[in-house]
C-alpha cells in the first residue's frame, strides 16, 4: 500500500521542552492507522501538525509529489486533512447548518449543499435531527455530527482525537458504526484512542507514541484484528 | 417643586412639537457617536481577537495599556487631542478644531479601548475549538475569523453597546474640541450643561430623556437578542 502523505523530522518544543520528536511518519493510503500513548505523550499536538492547525520548529512533508517546507504545506494540510477534536466543538447553529459549513466555504450552491447535507445526515441516520440545535446534542449525537460533516468534504485524510471517549456503550458502538463505514468507504483515517475495544477492530496499523517519539508502527494482525472483533461482538451482543 | 414641573411640561413640549434646536442637537449626537464607533469598532474588533488568539512580542503589554487607557478621563482626552488640533499645534493645519469631525476623532479615542478590552474578554472566553474547527473545514482565516464572531456574538454586542454609551453621554472632549458650537457641533450632553448653567431646564430636561429612552432602548434590545440566543443555546 502507498503512502498518502509522509511527514519528516517533526519536532516541536514548548517552553523549551521538547514536546515532539519525530523522524518519519507515513499515513498509508486507504488505511487505518491507532494511535496510542498516554497522556500528554503528544498524540494531540501531533494531530494538530498533521492537520495544518499548529505550527513545529520543524517539519518536511511529501504530498501529492511534492516535498513541502510549512509555509508550502500548510494550506494544503488544511484544505485536505481534517482533525476532529476529542469533543467535537458544534457551531451556534442547527445540525444541518454545522454540516453545511464547509460546501459553503468550498463555494458550493445552496441546492447541492442543501442536497449533500440531507444524504449526509441520511448516511449517518442523523435525518431527524437536522433542524435540533446543535448545542442541544449529547455526546455521542455531537460526535456522529462532526464526524458526518467531516466525511461530507471528502477528506484525504481524517484525523480522530479520542473519538469514543466519554461515552455510554450505545454512543461508542454507534459511533464505531460510522469509523467502521468509513474505512469501509475508503477514507483514510488515523484514530487515537484509550478505547482500544472499541476501535482497534479498525486499525490496519498501530502506532505508539511515548514522551513525543515514537515507538512503533506496525501493521497489526489479522489473527488479532478477528481476536478483537470477536471480543466486540460479544461485548455488544452482552450489553 | 413647581419649576421643575413646568420645565418638564416644557420639555415634553420641545420633544413632541418637533423644537428644531432640540432635534437637531439630539440628530447630531446621535450621528457623531454612530460614526465614532462604526469606525472604531472594525478596529477594535480584529485588535482583541489578535490579542485573544496569537502570541507576539509586547502582546501582555499592549492588554495593559488598553485596560489602562479605559478608564482616562474624557476630559484628558479632549485636552489632548486640543493641543494636537490647535492653530499651533502638529496636526493645527488639517483645521479641525471645533468641527463634529473633531469630535468624531475623540470619541474614537475615547470609545477604542473599552472596545478592545471587552471584546478582547469576549474572545477570550471563546472557545479555540471554534476556530481550529472553522479552519479545518476549509474556512479562510478571515472568515473564520467571522465565525468566531458569530460564536461570541453576546460579548461583542455588549462591547458595542458600552462603548456607544460611553461617547454618547462623553461631555469633556465634546466640549474640549467640538466647542458647543449652536448649529455646528453642540451635542446632548454639552447642551444639558449650557442649559442648565442658564437655569433654563426644559432643554437640558427634554436632552435627558432622549438619553434615557435610548440607553432604556438599547438594554432592551441587548437583553432580548440575548434571550433568544438563551433559548436557542
Amino acid at each position: 500500500m502507498s503512502d498518502l502523505i509522509d511527514y519528516h523530522g517533526i519536532k516541536i518544543s514548548l517552553s523549551g521542552k521538547l514536546i515532539l520528536d519525530i523522524d518519519h511518519l507515513a499515513v498509508k493510503a486507504h488505511q487505518c492507522t491507532l494511535v496510542t500513548g498516554q497522556n500528554g505523550s503528544g498524540k494531540t499536538t501531533l494531530f494538530k501538525i498533521m492537520s495544518g492547525l499548529l505550527r513545529p520548529d520543524s517539519i518536511q512533508v511529501d504530498y501529492q509529489g511534492r516535498q513541502m517546507n510549512w509555509k508550502q504545506a500548510k494550506p494544503v494540510l488544511q484544505r485536505d486533512i481534517i482533525y476532529l477534536h476529542q469533543q467535537p466543538y458544534l457551531f451556534d447553529a442547527s445540525v444541518a447548518d454545522n454540516v453545511a459549513y464547509g460546501l459553503y466555504r468550498r463555494g458550493e450552491s445552496k441546492n447541492s449543499v442543501q442536497k449533500k447535507v440531507f444524504q449526509a445526515l441520511d448516511w449517518a441516520n442523523l435525518s431527524h435531527l437536522a433542524q435540533r440545535h446543535a448545542k442541544h446534542l449529547s455526546g455521542g449525537e455531537k460526535q456522529r455530527v462532526a464526524l458526518t460533516r467531516a466525511r461530507i468534504l471528502a477528506p484525504s485524510l481524517l484525523l480522530l482525537d479520542e473519538p469514543t471517549a466519554s461515552m455510554d456503550n450505545e454512543a461508542k458502538q454507534q459511533t464505531a458504526y460510522l469509523l467502521q463505514r468509513l474505512k469501509e468507504e475508503g477514507v483514510c483515517v488515523v484514530i487515537s484512542s484509550h478505547e482500544s475495544h472499541t476501535v482497534d477492530h479498525l486499525a490496519d496499523h498501530h502506532l505508539c507514541i511515548e514522551h513525543g517519539k515514537i515507538t512503533a508502527l506496525e501493521p497489526v494482525k489479522q489473527s488479532a484484528k478477528v481476536t478483537v472483533l470477536n471480543h466486540v461482538k460479544n461485548t455488544l451482543s452482552h450489553d | 417643586m413647581n419649576d421643575i414641573q413646568q420645565a418638564s411640561v416644557a420639555a415634553f413640549e420641545l420633544l413632541l412639537s418637533g423644537d428644531q434646536t432640540t432635534w437637531e442637537i439630539i440628530s447630531l449626537s446621535f450621528s457623531v457617536s454612530l460614526s465614532a464607533i462604526a469606525i472604531a469598532s472594525p478596529l477594535a474588533l480584529i485588535l482583541a481577537f489578535f490579542l485573544a488568539f496569537f502570541q507576539f512580542p509586547l502582546r501582555r503589554a499592549l492588554i495593559a495599556l488598553f485596560n489602562t487607557f479605559m478608564s482616562v478621563p474624557a476630559v484628558v482626552i479632549g485636552l489632548t487631542l486640543y493641543l494636537l488640533l490647535s492653530r499651533s499645534g502638529p496636526l493645527g493645519e488639517l483645521k479641525l478644531l471645533f468641527t463634529d469631525k473633531a469630535m468624531i476623532i475623540g470619541q474614537i479615542l475615547l470609545s477604542f479601548p473599552l472596545l478592545v478590552a471587552m471584546a478582547h474578554a469576549a474572545f477570550q472566553a471563546a472557545d479555540r475549538r471554534a476556530w481550529e474547527t472553522a479552519i479545518t473545514l476549509g474556512a479562510k482565516p478571515w472568515r473564520a475569523f467571522f465565525t468566531l464572531m458569530f460564536e461570541v456574538r453576546f460579548g461583542l454586542i455588549a462591547a458595542v453597546v458600552a462603548g456607544f454609551g460611553r461617547v454618547i453621554a462623553e461631555i469633556g472632549c465634546s466640549m474640549m474640541v467640538g466647542g458647543n458650537i449652536l448649529h455646528a457641533t453642540r451635542n446632548i450632553p454639552t447642551a444639558i450643561a449650557l442649559e442648565t448653567s442658564k437655569g433654563e431646564f426644559a432643554q437640558g430636561i427634554a436632552l435627558g430623556i432622549m438619553l434615557l429612552i435610548m440607553s432604556l432602548s438599547l438594554n432592551a434590545g441587548v437583553s432580548l437578542f440575548q434571550g433568544k440566543g438563551e433559548l436557542r443555546a
